[in-house]
């Protein structure tokens, strides 16, 4: 330093020489802010294309299914490509089970019967779900109270899976990444809540996946089972069946 | 320095500190915003700001860890280092907006508690791979938090020096709660190798600067040979060695001394300032006092003594100058003892 100059914090002049040294540092840490970020954004994996309509509120009407899990098979009202069969989850990390139960206690059983429901669709990769936002208040009402045939599993194969179990609802769209290990413990929360896990399999092709709804022997839900096996590559060995349009994979 | 702990004046240096700090810090969330909304539309709001602030937060962590042994090898950086405190508290507060967003969006509107969720949604400790990297990241946090709270001089001086340094030292666990967190958390995802180079170079730079300024302070203190000793008394140097309103510093039976030349006198003092621990020796005196490079904390030479209304006191030492040759007693007088400065002989 020039003229001994020395800097002291409590005053309001710095010395010259620490000021031009702090200039430079300070410019070269500026134009390397836009580099860093530049490295650490275009590195990312990209996210997909899924879709949660926040804020927008959908009315569907259509034929309510019990299993293999709540279930809404409509006619219309679905974005092109994407599922009829929607799948019904509750507001936040909760499965539709209990909401459809209060619904029932006051309008009595909706299994079989066509139905109007609100709520916020999210869907991705062909599949459609509803989440129940205004929970209770999601039903709107009876269109007919004509019981219709249930759809009965159709036992297809036995098969073993190699795969991931995703909770739906953040991967169809609310989240992303819905997946993989920093989406894990809300993969727990959520499949914990009463969404039901599904399992991603990638197809032989490498590029397309197929899904599976994950439930226990004779269709017995099973998602405390799975908690430690989420949100991860996994085997496992499946009687896989369909039924209301869902694939489902039944492990032990 | 402040007795009663009234507000800190704001004077034009912190207020172009802190200028400089947000305006930094808003080009990095800009730079981010920007370029993800270019390359990745599809990205989530909650997505965009949990990254975001993950980025800006462990990116001003870098920088705080870079300056103490930044401002040791050069003493250029010291202005960094005498607001660093506003780093500081500026980086917990992007962290806790991560911390926060992260535990709602993940663990909130869920069948437990969101802080139970934490500890609980995924047990797998047993394994590196499946490890809950959130629990790292909570406890960086809390200690984060403990720093960020206790950054005022009030603390200081009532936890004292040496507890609040130990405090403040804990950055350094929660720098590697951090390296953890994102290694065993975002890097299992996003596993490009490029992630785990800009990780392990930052690693890198703050663990060799941090080995450098060690090893420039080790031979410092490390005690001198062939040394003069009579009576008690060292010869440490010659009167022409020491620059005028300057320190040499010395370790003599460890005995961390900084001896000043000033007004044709000498006076020794211990070398380790009492507000944060800062060497006295590499200051310089100004108005008549000691003043230290770290934070200006200032004392009188003769005496070791803040000069009212402060209240500090430094260990003083007996000097004395034979034939151009500064001798020193390194036995410590208690703290603010008056030890007569050595005249300097034909001193005009």
């Amino acid at each position: 330093m020039s003229k001994d100059e020395f800097y002291i914090g409590w005053q309001d002049e710095i010395p010259e020489s620490n000021k031009k040294f702090l200039k430079k540092v300070i410019i070269g840490i500026l134009v390397l802010i836009p580099v860093i970020v530049y490295a650490i954004v275009s590195n990312q994996k990209p996210f997909n294309y899924h879709h949660f309509e926040f804020g927008t509120i959908t009315e569907l009407s259509g034929i309510y299914h019990r299993e293999p899990v709540p279930i809404l098979t409509v006619e219309s009202g679905i974005p092109d490509g994407f599922s009829r069969n929607v799948l019904l989850v509750g507001f936040g990390k909760i499965g539709a089970a209990g909401i459809i139960a209060e619904i029932q206690k006051s309008e009595g059983n909706l299994d079989g019967k066509k139905i109007s429901m609100k709520g916020t669709l999210i869907y991705g990769d062909g599949i459609t779900l509803m989440e129940l936002t205004d929970e209770e208040e999601s039903f709107i009402k009876f269109i007919s109270d004509t019981v219709s045939v249930l759809d009965e599993p159709q036992v297809y194969s036995e098969k073993k899976l190699t795969g991931e179990i995703l909770d739906p609802k953040c991967y169809f769209g609310v989240m992303k990444p819905g997946e993989g290990k920093i989406h894990k413990s809300c993969t727990i929360r959520c499949i914990s809540g009463g969404i039901p896990p599904v399992m991603r399999v990638l197809q032989e092709n490498g590029v397309n996946y197929d899904y599976y709804l994950v439930k226990g022997k004779e269709g017995k839900e099973i998602n405390k089972s799975v908690l430690p096996y989420v949100a991860q590559t996994i085997s496992v060995d499946a009687n896989i069946y369909q039924q209301n349009g869902w694939s489902v994979a039944e492990i032990d | 320095m402040s007795v009663n702990y009234t507000s800190v004046l704001w004077n034009k240096q912190k207020k172009t500190y802190d200028l400089i700090l947000w305006s930094g810090i808003l080009l990095m969330i800009s730079c981010f915003v920007v370029l993800q909304l270019i390359l990745f539309p599809q990205i989530t709001a909650e997505t965009l700001i949990i990254r975001v602030t993950a980025l800006t937060a462990f990116t001003l962590l870098h920088i705080i860890l870079m300056i103490g042994p930044l401002a040791r090898l050069d003493i250029r950086f010291l202005p960094l280092l005498y607001n660093r405190r506003h780093l500081g508290v500026s980086m917990f507060l992007i962290a806790l907006i991560h911390g926060v967003f992260s535990i709602v969006q993940f663990h909130a509107l869920g069948d437990i508690n969101p802080i139970v969720s934490v500890f609980t949604s995924n047990q797998n400790y047993q394994t590196i791979s499946e490890f809950p990297f959130q629990i790292l990241g909570f406890f960086a946090l809390i200690i984060l938090f403990l720093m960020a709270a206790t950054s005022h001089d009030f603390w200081l001086k009532n936890l004292n020096p040496k507890v609040w340094k130990a405090l403040h030292m804990g950055v350094y666990i929660a720098y590697g709660l951090l390296i953890t967190h994102v290694a065993l958390g975002a890097l299992q995802y996003e596993n490009s190798p490029r992630y785990w180079m800009i990780l392990i170079i930052g690693f890198i730079a703050i663990a060799s600067l941090h080995i450098i300024a060690g090893i420039k302070e080790t031979k410092r203190l490390k005690e001198l040979d062939n040394i003069l000793v009579e009576e008690g008394f060292y010869e440490i140097a010659s009167v022409e060695e020491i620059v005028e309103n300057r320190a040499k510093t010395i370790f003599i039976e460890d005995q961390n001394i900084a001896v000043f030349k000033y007004d044709g006198k000498v006076s020794a003092v211990h070398n380790v300032c009492k507000h944060q621990m800062g060497p006295l020796g590499e200051g310089k005196i100004v108005d008549g006092c000691i003043t230290c490079p770290w934070h200006g904390y200032q004392y009188l030479p003769e005496n070791g003594q803040s000069p009212p209304p402060f209240k500090e006191k430094l260990s003083t030492y007996e000097v004395k100058i034979i034939k151009g040759k500064i001798w020193i007693n390194p036995s410590p007088k208690p703290e603010g003892t008056f030890v007569e400065p050595a005249k300097i002989e034909n001193h005009e």
